[in-house]
């Protein structure tokens, strides 16, 4: 865990000092399950920072909210400071306008699996030193792993780190392990097609659009969503069937190349969907195809948006 | 429904040098098949060929010119990259690899349209119909076809 008075200190210098307008990080929320993100403007509201595993937005997603000669400041992790690298590159937001306050993460914990432990009534949650999370509810206390509670996402995470912060807080992670990361959609593609598909409508099919994983994703900043597009409507977009599988393979195929795989899609779903599963595939196509991993730096174009004559391809001649 | 696969066929206008070749594809295409002229393989957003899936097609082809031949440059090259990708993420999640083929035509060979259709077709005719990713009946006629 890095130091929250080393954060709280830093974030009111570049407030005091002008470096930036307003700094994004987390509050407490109404429960100690739910840290919200925050806005600080003032050196004085910074008090309420607060930084634990369960802050699991990513906070990159706020990053396109906001003007573009706004100064702001940001805690990042490292996927955080991915998106924030690509939103850089696709100029959503210049880089002179930021300050990366960077966290090396020890990764998210899915509330959820607390949650199924211990009840919805929590009254804490700390983290104790050593990996082991105590957990408080109305039905009693709790000890867990950390390892065990951590989400999907994280616990495959390959880059813990951010990677151009300005400023990092903390000691910097061991890398992740990239044939871990790539055991999932491995996995996934080794099943027979039927099983394949099957687990793909049950999973689309259980959607409610909400769009919750779209409010939640750095990279969905449209003005105008595809699948809001009445006329001419580009994909089947109804409440049907066939409408909540054009959305799930759309909305992941627009991340090709821009996804930071941080699973902030996921854990904003009330359904419970995966979908890292058909990002992940994408990902895994980019690097293998383009040695492409999205975020890396703010300065190379990912696949989609450059060309090259010597693609190895199936295209017939 | 027909024993034929359906395909949609995409081609690039700019493709078909012959005038023999042109009035078959506009005036002759046997009824399974539905063409969706297009300016270039670049226009061609992965959308359309989602729709085309979720439409009842058991193939999908997309013709456009080689590449360094492409009537705006590299609209084709461009194309590469977005069809390719968007057709493996189809076979992750059920529609068969072998269902979309690319297809790169010279401009100066006669004739080839119609022996890759055939060849397609041979090869998507095992598989059977497309039902994975299917939403609504094949439309027949309709379009440039009709």
């Amino acid at each position: 865990m890095p130091d929250i008075d080393a954060l709280k200190a830093e974030a009111k210098r570049i407030l005091d000092e002008g470096v930036v307008e307003m700094v994004i990080g987390f509050r407490a929320g109404d429960t100690p399950l739910h840290p919200q993100p925050a806005f600080f403007k003032t050196a004085e509201e910074v008090d309420a920072l607060v930084y634990d595993p369960l802050c699991q937005n990513n906070l990159a997603a706020y990053l396109t909210r906001f003007p573009k000669t706004q100064k702001i400041g940001m805690l990042v992790r490292g996927c955080e400071n991915r998106s924030v690298n690509a939103l850089v590159f696709e100029g959503r937001h210049p880089r002179e306008a930021l300050y990366l306050i960077g966290v090396p993460c020890e990764g998210i914990i899915d509330w959820r699996r607390i949650v199924e432990n211990t009840g919805e009534e929590v009254i804490s949650v700390v983290e104790q030193s050593g990996g082991a999370i105590l957990v408080e509810s109305k039905a009693g206390s709790f000890t867990f792993e950390k390892s065990a509670l951590l989400h999907e996402s994280c616990s495959r995470c390959i880059h813990p780190n951010p990677l151009s912060a300005d400023v990092v807080i903390g000691e910097a992670r061991p890398e992740g392990d990239p044939a871990l990361a790539r055991k999932e959609v491995v996995d996934f593609a080794a099943l027979p097609m039927e099983e394949r598909n099957a687990w793909f409508r049950q999973e689309a099919e259980r959607c409610i659009r909400c769009y919750a994983c779209r409010e939640a994703c750095p990279m969905c900043y449209c003005e105008e969503c595809f699948v809001d597009h009445i006329s001419p409507r580009w994909t089947e977009s109804g409440a049907t069937p066939a409408g909540m599988q054009g959305w799930h393979i759309v909305r992941a195929f627009h991340q090709t190349g821009r996804c930071t795989s941080c699973g902030a899609c996921e854990r904003a779903c009330p359904m419970d969907i995966k979908m890292t599963y058909l990002t992940e595939k994408l990902n895994e196509d980019m690097r293998q195809k383009y040695s492409f991993e999205a975020g890396m730096d703010a300065v190379t174009p990912p696949p989609f948006s450059t060309i090259t004559l010597d693609d190895k391809s199936r295209f017939v001649i | 429904m027909t024993e034929t696969p359906r395909i949609v066929l995409f081609q690039c206008q700019w493709c078909l040098f012959s005038p023999a070749d042109q009035d078959w594809v506009d005036h002759q295409l046997p009824k399974n098949i539905l063409l969706v002229k297009v300016p270039c393989t670049g226009r061609i957003n992965p959308l359309y060929i989602l729709n085309a899936v979720q439409g009842g097609a058991d193939g999908v082809m997309v013709s456009g010119c080689l590449p360094e031949q492409c009537h705006f440059k590299t609209g084709n090259i461009g194309a590469r990259r977005q069809l390719e990708a968007f057709a493996d993420y189809l076979h992750h999640i059920g529609y068969e690899r072998d269902r979309v083929r690319f297809l790169w035509l010279d401009l100066q060979d006669r004739g080839i349209i119609q022996k890759e259709l055939a060849a397609f077709e041979a090869q998507i005719e095992p598989l059977g119909p497309a039902k994975n990713l299917a939403a609504r009946e094949f439309e027949t006629a309709g379009g440039a076809n009709a």
